[in-house]
C-alpha cells in the first residue's frame, strides 16, 4: 500500500489561484497558425471581455481552454487545475458556452438543461430545481416544452447558457453569448452574469460588440492572429480612449475609402 | 444568366471531386456503369431493329414509360441528395422565375442524369431503322419525350417542395417513402413470374400506357410505323398538353417558392415534463440512456437504420414459401447482426452536439453504456421475437435455444465491439435534420470497409456460440443447444463489458479528436 501517493492528489482549488491561466498556449491547423505563444492570466472574480477580429483564434483558445480541443503546446490551469491533466476536476469547475457547435436539437429546452445537469452527475431533484429556475431566468418557461430545434437563434443561445450554468461552475466561458440575443434578454443576461461574478464566480465572454464588452467587463483582452495584443483591466486597456478606437488602433487594418463610386446612389 | 447556371452547376460537381478523392472514384465507377447500361441500350436497339415493328413499340412504350416514371420519383426520395442548385439558395438573387425556369431546365437536361436519357431516348430512333416515315419522327418524339422527363422532375420536385415545409412531414415522408423502395425486391420477385406468364399481355399494357402522359411522346413513332397515324398525332396532343400542363405547374410553384420565407416554423406540439428523463435513473448513464431514446423516437436517422428490418421479414417469408426455409429459420440471428453494428454510427450521428458530453467532462463508460441500453431495450425483444415466433411456425421448437444463443451471442459481441468501433472511427452519416437515406460526402469504400471489419470481428469474436449452436442444430441436440445459449449470453455478456470499457476510455482518450474530426465532417 502506497499511501504517500494518492489517486486522486487534487488540492482544494485555492481562491488565490487564477480562474483561467494559459501560457505559451499554441494551436495550428496544418500551415495555418491558429494561436501562437499566447500567455493569458484571468483573475479569480473577474468579469473578462476576450475580443478580437473574425479568424483571430479566440474560438479557438477558448476551445482549448475548456478542453474541446487539444493544444499543440503550452498549459491552461483553471483554478489551479490543469485542463488536460486532470480533465474531469477541471470540466467541473468550468461552464461552457461554445460558438459553431450543435445541441441536442431534438430534446426540448427542459430536456436539454436537464441532460446537463445530469452529465454531470447532479441528483435528480437539484436538476429540477435549477432547471426551473434558469428557465425563468432566461424567460424561456413558454419554450420549456418546445424542442430546441425550433427555436429561434436567440433562443437557443439562451438555453445553452442555461445547460452551461446548471452544475453551478466558479468559471463561465461563453463565446459570442449575446449573439442574434434580443436587447432585453440581453440585459437580462448581463444582469445574470453581473450577479454571477458578484457572488464570486468568474466570466469571460468573447464578443464582437465593443460597447458591451466596455460597459460590462472589468478586465479585457484583445487578440489579433492568434497573439495577445493588449490584456488588463478595460481601462487600463483602451487608455483615455474609447474600445473600440483602441481595438482598430491595435489590429489595424481599417479602410478610409468610402467604397467604390458606383455604391453612391446619388 | 442560363450559363451562369449551367456553370455553377458544373464547379459545384468539379469542386465536390476535389474535397474528396472518394468521390471522384466512385463518380467514375457510376459514369462507367452509365456508359455500359448505354452501350448495351443502344445494342439492344440495334437488334430490335431486325424485329416487328410491334415490339419495337411495346419495348420503347414500356421502357420510356419506365423512365419518365423514374424521373418523377427519383428527386421525391433523394430529396435534399441533390442541392446544387435549390430553388432554397437561389432565392436571395434577383431572377425572374421565368428566366430561373429556363436555367434549372437546362442544368438539369446537361446534368449526367440528362445527357444519358438524351441519348438513351435519341438510341430508340435506331430501332426504326427499316421504318422510314417512324425513323423522321422518332428524334422529336424522343426529345419531347426526354424534356417531359426534366421538366416533370423539376415539377413534381417543386411541387413538393412547397409542401413539404414542416419539419415533421419532412421526417416522416423521408422514412415512409423509402418502405416501398425496400419491399421493391420481393415485389418484382413475386411479380416477375406472374410477368412472364402474362408477356402476352405487355402489348395491353403498351397500349394503355402509350395513352397515359408517361408514354405517349415514346409511342409516336410505333404508330407511325404501325400504319395508325391518327393515333400518332393524338399522342403528340397528349405529350404536348402534358408537358404544357407540366411547365405551368412548375412555374407556379416556382413563383411560390421564391416568395416564401426559407422555412416556415413547424411549430410542433409542446410537450409537458420529461419523458424518458424521468424514466431512467438519474446517473448520468441513465441521462445518456434517455437523451439516445429520445433520439429513437423522434430522430429520423435513428429509426431509419432499421428499415430493413421488416424487409428481411417479408423476403425470408418469401423465399421459405418459394424454397427453402433456412433463411425464416436464421432471422433471430440475422436481426442480432444487424443490430449488432447499429451503434457504430452513434457518435457520428451526434455531430458536433457531441461536444456537450466533451465539455461536462462524462465518463466514457457511461457514454458508452447508456446508448448500449437504449439499444438493447429495442433490439433484445426483437431478437427474442424473430426467433422463437418462426421457429414455433416452423415447427422447430428444439432449436430455438441453438438460435437464440447465437443470437445473443452476435448482439452482446456487437455491442461491445461497436462501443469501441463508433469511438474510434466517424461514420459518414447524413447531418440532423437531413433525409436518412442522403448518402453523405466521402461515405463510401472505407466507410463501407469500416463496417464490414465491425462485422467480421464480431463474427471471429462469437465463433464459439456460432459453432455451439451450429453443431446443436446439425445433431439436433437439445443439451447443446442449451450449451450454446449459456455460452452465447455468458461470453457475449464480459465482451460487452470489455467494449464499453475500453471504448469508454478511448472515448475519454479521444475525445477532443473525435470533435474535430465531427467539426470536419460538418464543414464548419
Amino acid at each position: 500500500m502506497t499511501e504517500a501517493d494518492p489517486v486522486i492528489p487534487v488540492p482544494p482549488p485555492t481562491t488565490s489561484a487564477p480562474a483561467l491561466r494559459i501560457a505559451g498556449l499554441r494551436k495550428s491547423f496544418g500551415d495555418k497558425i491558429a494561436v501562437e505563444n499566447l500567455d493569458l492570466t484571468v483573475p479569480s472574480g473577474s468579469f473578462y471581455g476576450l475580443v478580437g477580429p473574425n479568424g483571430a483564434g479566440k474560438t479557438t483558445t477558448l476551445s482549448m481552454a475548456t478542453g474541446l480541443l487539444r493544444p499543440d503546446a503550452g498549459t491552461i490551469e483553471i483554478l489551479g487545475t490543469d485542463v488536460w491533466r486532470d480533465t474531469v476536476t477541471a470540466k467541473s469547475l468550468v461552464g461552457v458556452l461554445s460558438d459553431g457547435v450543435a445541441l441536442f436539437d431534438r430534446l426540448t429546452g427542459e430536456q436539454l438543461v436537464t441532460y446537463h445537469g445530469l452529465l454531470h452527475g447532479m441528483d435528480r431533484e437539484t436538476v429540477a430545481q435549477r432547471t426551473a429556475d434558469l428557465l425563468e431566468l432566461l424567460d424561456l418557461q413558454e419554450a420549456g416544452g418546445i424542442l430546441v430545434v425550433d427555436y429561434s437563434a436567440g433562443m437557443t443561445k439562451k438555453i445553452a447558457l442555461a445547460s452551461a450554468l446548471v452544475h453551478a461552475p466558479r468559471l463561465l466561458v461563453l463565446d459570442e453569448p449575446f449573439e442574434s440575443v434580443d436587447p432585453v434578454s440581453a440585459a437580462n443576461i448581463r444582469d445574470l452574469l453581473a450577479g454571477y461574478v458578484r457572488g464570486g464566480g468568474t466570466v469571460i465572454v468573447s464578443s464582437h460588440s465593443m460597447d458591451l464588452v466596455q460597459r460590462m467587463c472589468d478586465h479585457v483582452a484583445v487578440i489579433g492572429s492568434g497573439r495577445l495584443l493588449a490584456a488588463g483591466t478595460t481601462d487600463e486597456v483602451r487608455a483615455g480612449s474609447t474600445l473600440e478606437d483602441r481595438f482598430v488602433e491595435l489590429v489595424g487594418g481599417r479602410h478610409t475609402t468610402e467604397g467604390p463610386a458606383w455604391l453612391h446612389t446619388s | 444568366m442560363v450559363a451562369h447556371l449551367l456553370r455553377l452547376r458544373y464547379r459545384l460537381l468539379l469542386n465536390g471531386f476535389k474535397r474528396s478523392t472518394w468521390a471522384l472514384v466512385s463518380a467514375v465507377i457510376g459514369l462507367a456503369y452509365g456508359l455500359l447500361v448505354l452501350v448495351g441500350l443502344i445494342v439492344g436497339m440495334i437488334a430490335l431493329s431486325f424485329s416487328e415493328s410491334e415490339l419495337v413499340w411495346v419495348v420503347s412504350v414500356l421502357g420510356g414509360g419506365v423512365a419518365v416514371l423514374g424521373w418523377v420519383i427519383a428527386p421525391i426520395l433523394l430529396r435534399g441528395y441533390d442541392q446544387s442548385l435549390s430553388v432554397a439558395k437561389l432565392r436571395v438573387f434577383p431572377i425572374a422565375p421565368q428566366r430561373l425556369l429556363v436555367g434549372l431546365f437546362v442544368a438539369g437536361l446537361l446534368g449526367v442524369p440528362g445527357i444519358v436519357t438524351v441519348i438513351a431516348g435519341l438510341s430508340t430512333t435506331i430501332g426504326w431503322i427499316g421504318e422510314p416515315v417512324a425513323l423522321v419522327a422518332a428524334p422529336f418524339a424522343a426529345l419531347l419525350a426526354v424534356l417531359t422527363c426534366v421538366v416533370a422532375s423539376r415539377a413534381f420536385e417543386s411541387v413538393g417542395a412547397s409542401l413539404a415545409a414542416g419539419r415533421r412531414y419532412r421526417e416522416i415522408m423521408s422514412v415512409a417513402v423509402f418502405v416501398p423502395v425496400l419491399l421493391l425486391g420481393p415485389i418484382i420477385g413475386l411479380g416477375l413470374p406472374a410477368l412472364s406468364n402474362a408477356s402476352a399481355d405487355l402489348p395491353a399494357i403498351a397500349r394503355i400506357v402509350s395513352w397515359s402522359p408517361l408514354g405517349a411522346a415514346w409511342s409516336i413513332p410505333g404508330d407511325l410505323a404501325l400504319g395508325r397515324p391518327l393515333e400518332a398525332l393524338a399522342k403528340t396532343g397528349i405529350a404536348l398538353a402534358t408537358l404544357a400542363l407540366l411547365v405551368l405547374a412548375w412555374r407556379r410553384s416556382l413563383t411560390t417558392l421564391l416568395a416564401t420565407p426559407p422555412r416556415s416554423a413547424a411549430g410542433g406540439g409542446r410537450r409537458k415534463g420529461l419523458g424518458p428523463f424521468s424514466w431512467y435513473p438519474a446517473t448520468p448513464t441513465g441521462a445518456v440512456a434517455a437523451r439516445t431514446t429520445v433520439y429513437w423516437l423522434r430522430d429520423p436517422r435513428y429509426g431509419g437504420s432499421l428499415v430493413t428490418l421488416p424487409v428481411l421479414v417479408v423476403i425470408a417469408v418469401f423465399v421459405s414459401i418459394t424454397g427453402s426455409d433456412w433463411f425464416l429459420a436464421a432471422l433471430g440471428p440475422v436481426f442480432a447482426a444487424t443490430f449488432a453494428i447499429t451503434l457504430c454510427a452513434e457518435v457520428a450521428y451526434d455531430g458536433t452536439a457531441f461536444a456537450s458530453h466533451l465539455s461536462t467532462g462524462v465518463s466514457g463508460a457511461a457514454d458508452r453504456a447508456g446508448r448500449v441500453i437504449t439499444l438493447a431495450i429495442i433490439a433484445v425483444p426483437l431478437v427474442l421475437v424473430s426467433t422463437i415466433v418462426p421457429l414455433l411456425v416452423l415447427d422447430r421448437a428444439e432449436q430455438i435455444p441453438a438460435l437464440l444463443g447465437i443470437g445473443f451471442g452476435l448482439l452482446l459481441t456487437g455491442f461491445g465491439v461497436s462501443s469501441i468501433a463508433s469511438a474510434r472511427f466517424l461514420m459518414p452519416v447524413p447531418a440532423a435534420g437531413e433525409s436518412p437515406f442522403k448518402t453523405p460526402p466521402g461515405s463510401t469504400f472505407s466507410a463501407q470497409l469500416g463496417m464490414y471489419a465491425a462485422w467480421l470481428i464480431i463474427f471471429v469474436l462469437a465463433i464459439p456460440e456460432l459453432a455451439l449452436g451450429i453443431a446443436a442444430i446439425v445433431t439436433g441436440s437439445v443439451v447443446l443447444g442449451v450449451i450454446a445459449l449459456v455460452v452465447g449470453i455468458a461470453l457475449g455478456t464480459v465482451l460487452m463489458i470489455v467494449g464499453i470499457r475500453r471504448g469508454g476510455a478511448l472515448l475519454e482518450r479521444r475525445g477532443p479528436e473525435l470533435l474535430a474530426s465531427l467539426t470536419r465532417a460538418r464543414g464548419a
